[in-house]
């Protein structure tokens, strides 16, 4: 319960609550911290900060204080890979990265979570490669002083599939690479797939194991592929031949090559024709060649999921149509721009 | 209990359509009795420790009915005419009552946890088989007194009205000016101008008699055919 009283009767009683200044351009934090006791040289400096009255705090039985409702869904939020103290600032608690890694939002529990009255979570986007102590997200209880029982039922909703919040570390993959075409194999041009893979590989992390070059033959592809696996790559690039033309015969070969799932297509410009299969559990990726003109396409959105353990599927491609097209700006600023922002 | 997805179809076959409100009944129920203990209540040993209060009559109260099996003739479902998505689950042996109630925003949800899926309707149905009870239902504990002249069991109070001599059963009479009326004579109901008619085959009855054709010569026939 909350009991207001005057300014001037409350020297002597402790805050019930961070007190926050804003100077525009200049600071924002807590000008006095919760538990502070008033005293006469503050009440200037709270009259100041427009604090004519103050809030008494005499917790019922049921009640809960901001600061202890933001432990608990903090806790209840954060998954694998984060990380959070409980030491409260103005009621919210920052959640962290834990690692390296690629971010991952349950979007549907979070919204499920901030239906709930009273609370709230404002998180980075789904699938957002952050660094160690990295600020991902950031939670609190709206009221100074809430019924328990809706912080609980609001943690029970995070924890709906485990988590809210995770940081997945990304795996180090053995990538073998088969470069297609018969232009590049017969040498009439010279390759720039090969250094624009790896370097998206290198970045993230793993690497080339090695470069297979392979004409328009499904069956030459379907060898590559299985060289490449039988040298024990764990992760299959491949480029060029994905589109519709008769000498396109790349998905030809992975399927020759025994691919189990496949999925063609994406919602993606760049990257329509971009194709995601699998062998077992080893992914394979074909890459068009928009990949070779465009900084950055389809692959820089799929790639990390993947070395992150995510199995990509129909139902992934198709969910990036929106805000999967690439507004092609004469000076790229991905990751920050709406390009691959789904949700 | 039976499995969800066998209560459903039951449910949306005597209710006469699938829909998403009976998806949320048939959960709404199998929380309800899980949270007073009784796991299997339509059965013999279960029914009669059983009462529930549905607050609407929309499709969820039938899927409430069917999977618990209480029945408005077995007074074991109380219509509550509140508009409100809730139901309580009273055990009549513990005095345990529980109140669930469907919450207002699961239905902006069913967006987020079926997304795959356009049609409104079959989108909300999807929705409600994935979402957690956490997000579809809020829960109360409530204490709820059921009057003796509410429970189930043969008729323990009788009165007569005072004005027309109908019997009012089960102390819904009205008492006024120190006398009783049965509710039509003391103005409380939903009809108004009553007024008695004849109508075509009046004398008809699902089965014949020894006496109906004695009575039919006569002209007149001589069963009753309710209590």
């Amino acid at each position: 319960m909350l009991k207001k009283i005057r300014l001037k009767d409350a020297v002597g009683t402790a805050l019930a609550h961070d007190i926050t200044e804003i100077r525009p351009g200049e600071f924002k934090g807590p000008a006095f911290h919760k538990g502070h006791t008033v005293c006469n040289e503050d009440l200037c400096h709270l009259q100041k900060l427009g604090k004519n009255n103050l809030y008494l705090i005499d917790l019922e039985e049921d009640e809960i204080h901001e600061n202890q409702a933001a432990a608990i869904l903090a806790n209840a939020l954060a998954g694998e890979g984060i990380a959070w103290k409980d030491e409260p600032h103005e009621g919210k608690i920052n959640l962290l990265a834990a690692t390296d890694g690629l971010f991952k939002v349950d979007t549907t529990a979070l919204a499920a979570f901030n239906m709930v009255d009273e609370v709230m979570c404002a998180t980075l986007h789904n699938h957002t490669l952050v660094k160690k102590g990295e600020k991902v997200a950031a939670t609190r209880a709206i009221p100074l002083v809430m019924k328990r029982v809706a912080i609980e039922r609001a943690a029970a909703i995070a924890r709906q599939n485990g988590a809210v919040l995770a940081v997945k570390t990304l795996r180090q993959a053995k990538v073998g690479l088969v470069i297609t075409g018969n232009e590049v194999f017969h040498g009439l041009i010279e390759d720039r797939f090969a250094p624009v893979l790896s370097e998206k590989v290198t970045t993230l992390g793993s690497k080339v194991d090695g470069i297979v070059f392979a004409p328009d033959d499904e069956e030459l592809i379907s060898q590559a592929i299985a060289n490449h696996l039988d040298r024990g790559c764990d992760l299959i690039m491949l480029s060029g031949g994905m589109s519709v033309d008769p000498d396109d015969v790349t998905r030809k070969g992975i399927r020759m090559a025994g691919a189990t799932e496949m999925n063609y297509g994406s919602a993606v410009l760049p990257g329509a024709m971009f194709l995601a299969a699998y062998i077992g559990e080893i992914p394979l990726l074909g890459i068009p060649a928009c990949g070779l003109y465009h900084r950055i396409t389809v692959l820089d959105l799929i790639l990390p999921r993947i070395l992150a353990g995510e199995h990509i599927g129909k139902a992934d491609l198709a969910f990036l149509g929106h805000g999967g097209l690439c507004k092609d700006c004469p000076e790229c600023t991905y990751p920050h721009c709406p390009f691959g922002k789904t949700a | 209990m039976q499995d969800f997805e066998t209560l459903l179809r039951g449910s949306s076959e005597t209710h006469g359509h699938l829909c998403p409100g009976q998806a949320v009944g048939v959960r709404m129920a199998m929380l309800g009795c899980r949270l007073i203990g009784l796991d299997e209540p339509a059965s013999r040993d279960q029914i009669k420790k059983l009462l529930v209060y549905v607050e609407m009559d929309r499709c969820t109260s039938d899927a409430v009915a069917y999977t618990t099996g209480v029945k408005l003739g077995r007074r074991s479902l109380k219509f509550m005419d509140y508009g409100i998505m809730a139901a309580s689950f009273v055990n009549l042996e513990t005095g345990k009552a529980f109140r669930v109630i469907s919450t207002e925003e699961s239905r902006d949800l069913a967006q987020s946890y079926a997304p795959e899926i356009a049609d409104k309707s079959a989108r909300q149905l999807e929705a409600y088989k994935r979402m957690p009870d956490s997000v579809l239902f809020r829960v109360q504990q409530v204490e709820i007194t059921v009057p003796e002249e509410d429970l189930p069991g043969p008729t323990r109070f009788k009165a007569s009205c005072s004005r027309c001599g109908q019997v009012v059963r089960d102390r819904r009479e009205v008492i006024k000016d120190g006398r009783l009326f049965c509710k039509a004579c003391a103005d409380d109901v939903y009809y108004y101008d009553a007024r008695e008619v004849t109508w075509p085959d009046m004398n008809w009855a699902p089965k014949e008699t020894h006496h109906a054709e004695e009575n039919q010569i006569k002209g007149c026939r001589g069963h009753r055919t309710g209590p």
